[in-house]
């Protein structure tokens, strides 16, 4: 069956920051420089040209936009000023909205004023319950104990219930994409064994990102490894110890020994993140889409307000802790109510494709030796495609 | 015959011959031969101390006959007849053995070698004693000039004589001038319009004094040889009535008569012909110069489609590159998208032939005006079908994309297909009458591919343009301006020189069977009516032999290749 080409596509992806996909004419030194371009996963060559031919079936079931973490080498190389870093991460982006099972990501992409008014929405609204629960059960003048302006369980409670939603919301994304990497268009099935046998790789590329390394400079990887340290670290600590965290001021300075490392890592490495897209330092500096700026602002912000909002609770001014504690809170809410629909979402994203494109590799290997016929992926089907 | 006085002269060229052949072997047995005067070897005959060698023997010893005993006579038979004029001998008593070529260069066993290259000389020394003192002739040249075709070749050819002073005959058949690129909107790379190109041209050609442009005309006879040329013009299209025809003097003709484009009918699986919104670019052409792109149901496409290599580069129709059709198809895109942005082109092609100045930045321009440009594999094709309603579009293209390697199907309202150029219908009407050949595919055949390529085998008759293969209008100019360069050339030597071998008829022993007439490859040989006798025109025989050896009656000699010398040489290498 033919697959019908759409001419319309290379508009839309425009949207998405593939901007020069349309000066490639297929030479291939992109695949040829990729440190991980790697039979059956070859690309970022055949990924432009089912760009260029908008052939929207092969890419929403592809998993090569994920394989790579954007070193440039292949911008660097082209002959065309075609972009095919930037026209990957375009993909990505375009996946992540694909992916999503409301729909809002693509709003969100395609127009950073729906982006802005949906975080304002969130943000006002978030702070509107926030004022409004706290004038009811406690005072604004009480920062933990009887009578708290926002009592540490109920805030612990609320941290479930919003990361309850995240993961329903998260699982039927990851859902959808198990579907299009691994189930839709493709000929053979993997067996439940062969995913239970490498299940082991989804934590490990979730917590290493050891491919990022891979793309030859380790700079890159080394500060996005601090960005995801901080990140899961202070997940941890929120999401386990919150009533302790929340004690105080009186409890010993140790106890934050953790949170502090987090928090620097954090601060440090999203900063030099906003400096390398300022100064267009990098490959990725080069090209920043909104969404890119809206997630690194927002990030700054909520480790920002934490600090804040931490160092007037150590110091004692207790109301002045709660109304940083709305705004952080809020910011909280705002940033997590993003998750699943854009760029931040990459988090589970990522370690899934590591693991469904190892084991869709292997299966594809045991049916061609089985077979004695080449199989590939439909990104990869040769001419008797 | 009085015995002969011959000089031979051996050359070790350097050590090309020296190292296989025994030169002086040869040398001293060919100084016993009844009639050599001298025999020597020299390190390289053809250097200045070695034709003053000659020249000195030649009058020292009073030599008649000159035998050169080294390379091939293609290589410096010129040399040597050079030498001998200067030193007062007719050029033609020389003959030269070819040992290089023939002997050193192709055996390895020096005995047999100098046996063979021995046999060679002698051959030669038994022929030349036979050479006769031969005159070159020589005859007017007519300066005016005929130009078949007034297409952009032969209005450039024609101003250019024009130019020069000359008169200028311009056939032309249709009724009115610029050809195919009267058809033309813009040109590719550089998107100049093709009717400013013309017109200028076509008003300078029509206000010209030294211009006679003849519109509706063909030419229906040519006869004389280059300089003398007599040309019948009449009206195009009717045969046979003389009443309208004028005869013109010519020294030349330069045959510009361009192309014409492939039938797209011929090929069933693009639908033309059957679905409306198929096109040929030169209806597109139209359709641009009018100024409105629409459909036949006159709705704006929104998927224009176009398709290279139609009836080019395939193994049914054409083999070869129509050359011109890849820039006009990316002149397309370029012209679609600035009249409707809106719309998407797709250009389907089997390779991007972009070799021309400025054509490489052409292509790229085209990618940053987002063509999809779509390839294909040589053997096979798109196929064009009807669309259904749901589809949102008239038609749909299914090709295998190579690139992809996806078996695809492209959405189109119109397809736009580039059909290649051809040989006209009436190019071999146009050969015979001016006496030139054509190649399997009827183009024109030039006397040299690259040394000599707007010249026939013709002496007088030039080649320019698509006549003699598809190109672009930049190397269809040059090849005009070439020719018209070529013929004032002539023009201004005023003579042309016509050697001195060819064949001539005794006309005691013709019996006017005609069997000459007919199988001359040159047209050189007549008949005389009155007398009944066949007659060379010697300005047109190449010498080739073929009537000398087809007359029953001997009457045919062809001069420096009597039947004497070849048996002659026959004899001396049979010895």
């Amino acid at each position: 069956m033919a697959i019908r080409v759409n001419p319309k596509l290379i508009d839309e992806l425009r949207k998405y920051g593939a901007e020069d996909v349309s000066m490639c004419y297929h030479c291939g030194n992109c695949s040829a420089v990729c440190p991980h371009s790697q039979e059956p996963y070859v690309f970022p060559r055949r990924s432009l040209r089912a760009l260029q031919m908008g052939l929207e079936s092969r890419m929403r079931t592809s998993i090569e936009p994920w394989l790579c973490y954007y070193c440039g080498q292949c911008s660097d190389q082209c002959p065309r000023d075609a972009e095919p870093g930037e026209t990957m991460m375009s993909l990505r982006r375009w996946l992540i909205s694909q992916y999503d099972v409301t729909g809002l990501g693509r709003y969100f992409y395609r127009s950073w004023k729906a982006e802005l008014a949906a975080v304002l929405l969130v943000f006002v609204c978030t702070v509107a319950g926030l004022v409004l629960y706290g004038s009811s059960v406690g005072s604004i003048h009480v920062y933990d104990g009887p009578g708290a302006f926002l009592p540490s369980e109920a805030i612990h409670l609320f941290d479930f219930l919003l990361a309850g939603a995240l993961v329903v919301f998260l699982g039927l994304n990851a859902g959808r994409m198990w579907w299009l990497t691994m189930i839709k268009d493709r000929k053979e099935r993997a067996p439940l064994s062969l995913y239970v046998r490498r299940i082991h790789l989804l934590p490990l590329h979730f917590f290493s990102q050891m491919r990022y390394a891979k793309c030859g400079d380790t700079g890159p990887w080394l500060v996005h490894f601090c960005v995801v340290f901080g990140y899961v670290t202070m997940l941890v600590l929120i999401m386990g110890f919150l009533e302790a965290m929340q004690a105080g001021p009186e409890i010993r300075w140790s106890v934050h020994a953790f949170g502090y490392a987090a928090s620097a890592a954090l601060l440090v490495a999203t900063l030099m993140m906003v400096r390398a897209r300022l100064v267009k330092s990098g490959p990725q500096g080069h090209h920043t889409h909104t969404t890119d700026w809206m997630f690194l602002l927002l990030l700054v912000v909520l480790v920002v307000t934490g600090i804040v909002q931490h160092a007037v609770h150590r110091l004692g001014y207790e109301t002045a802790a709660n109304v940083a504690y709305v705004v952080h809170l809020s910011i909280v809410v705002t940033w997590f109510s993003r998750y699943p629909f854009t760029k931040w979402s990459h988090i589970i994203y990522r370690p899934l494709a590591m693991y469904f494109a190892e084991v869709r590799r292997e299966v594809s290997g045991t049916h061609a030796r089985q077979s004695a016929a080449p199989v590939a992926g439909p990104q990869l089907q040769g001419h008797a495609a | 015959m009085a015995e002969p006085r011959i000089g031979v002269y051996i050359c070790n060229c350097g050590t090309n011959i020296a190292k296989v052949v025994n030169c002086d072997k040869i040398c001293d047995s060919v100084s016993k031969l009844p009639g050599v005067a001298v025999a020597r070897t020299y390190k390289y005959m053809c250097s200045n101390p070695g034709q003053d060698m000659i020249v000195q023997d030649v009058k020292q010893l009073d030599l008649d006959r000159v035998v050169v005993v080294a390379c091939s006579p293609r290589m410096h038979e010129r040399t040597f007849r050079k030498a001998l004029r200067s030193a007062g001998l007719n050029e033609y008593l020389l003959e030269m053995a070819n040992i290089r070529e023939q002997c050193s260069w192709v055996h390895d066993d020096e005995f047999a070698a100098t046996n063979k290259a021995e046999a060679l000389t002698r051959a030669a020394v038994r022929r030349v004693a036979y050479h006769e003192p031969l005159e070159r002739l020589s005859a007017d040249m007519c300066p005016n000039t005929l130009v078949l075709g007034g297409g952009i070749a032969g209005l450039t050819a024609a101003l250019e004589m024009a130019d020069a002073g000359h008169k200028v005959f311009l056939v032309e058949r249709d009724d009115h001038l610029g050809g195919n690129l009267a058809r033309v909107d813009l040109t590719a790379p550089y998107l100049d319009s093709a009717r400013d190109l013309l017109t200028e041209r076509i008003t300078r050609a029509r206000e010209s004094k030294n211009v006679q442009v003849m519109l509706g005309s063909a030419l229906k006879n040519l006869s004389g040889f280059v300089g003398n040329f007599v040309a019948t013009i009449g009206p195009a299209g009717s045969e046979g009535r003389t009443e309208q025809e004028t005869s013109v003097d010519v020294g030349a003709v330069v045959v510009c008569t361009g192309y014409k484009e492939f039938d797209a009918s011929r090929i069933t699986y693009f639908g033309y012909g059957k679905l409306p919104n198929v096109i040929t670019s030169f209806e597109f052409e139209r359709m641009l110069r009018a100024g409105r792109i629409e459909t036949k149901e006159g709705k704006t496409p929104q998927y224009v489609a176009i398709v290279h290599c139609v009836g080019s580069r395939s193994q049914e129709f054409h083999g070869y590159c129509s050359r011109v059709c890849c820039m006009t198809a990316l002149k397309y895109a370029h012209e679609i998208k600035s009249a409707l942005p809106d719309s998407y082109v797709s250009d389907l092609y089997i390779d991007m032939h972009a070799f021309g100045k400025g054509h490489e930045d052409f292509y790229k321009q085209s990618s940053e005006a987002k063509t999809l440009f779509l390839m294909y594999g040589k053997n096979e094709h798109p196929v064009i079908k009807r669309a259904a309603p749901e589809d949102g579009c008239e038609m749909l293209i299914e090709v295998v994309e190579k690139l992809s390697g996806e078996a695809i199907e492209i959405p189109a309202d119109m397809v736009i297909l580039m059909v290649g150029m051809e040989a006209r219908a009436d190019a071999d009407r146009v050969a015979r009458l001016v006496n030139i050949s054509q190649d399997k595919e009827g183009w024109f055949i030039e006397s040299h591919p690259k040394l000599d390529p707007v010249a026939t085998t013709t002496e007088g008759i030039f080649i320019a343009g698509t006549c003699a293969f598809p190109k672009d209008i930049p190397d269809t100019v040059a090849q005009a301006r070439a020719a018209a360069a070529r013929i004032l050339g002539k023009i201004a030597r005023e003579k042309i020189e016509i050697d001195a071998v060819f064949a001539e008829v005794n006309e005691d022993l013709c019996s006017g069977c005609r069997m000459c007439n007919e199988l001359c490859p040159y047209s050189a040989v007549e008949f005389d009516s009155e007398k009944r006798r066949s007659r060379v025109n010697s300005a047109l025989c190449k010498a080739c032999g073929g009537c000398v050896a087809a007359c029953p009656s001997s009457a045919i000699k062809a001069r420096h290749f009597t039947d004497q010398q070849i048996a002659a040489q026959i004899e001396g290498v049979l010895l």
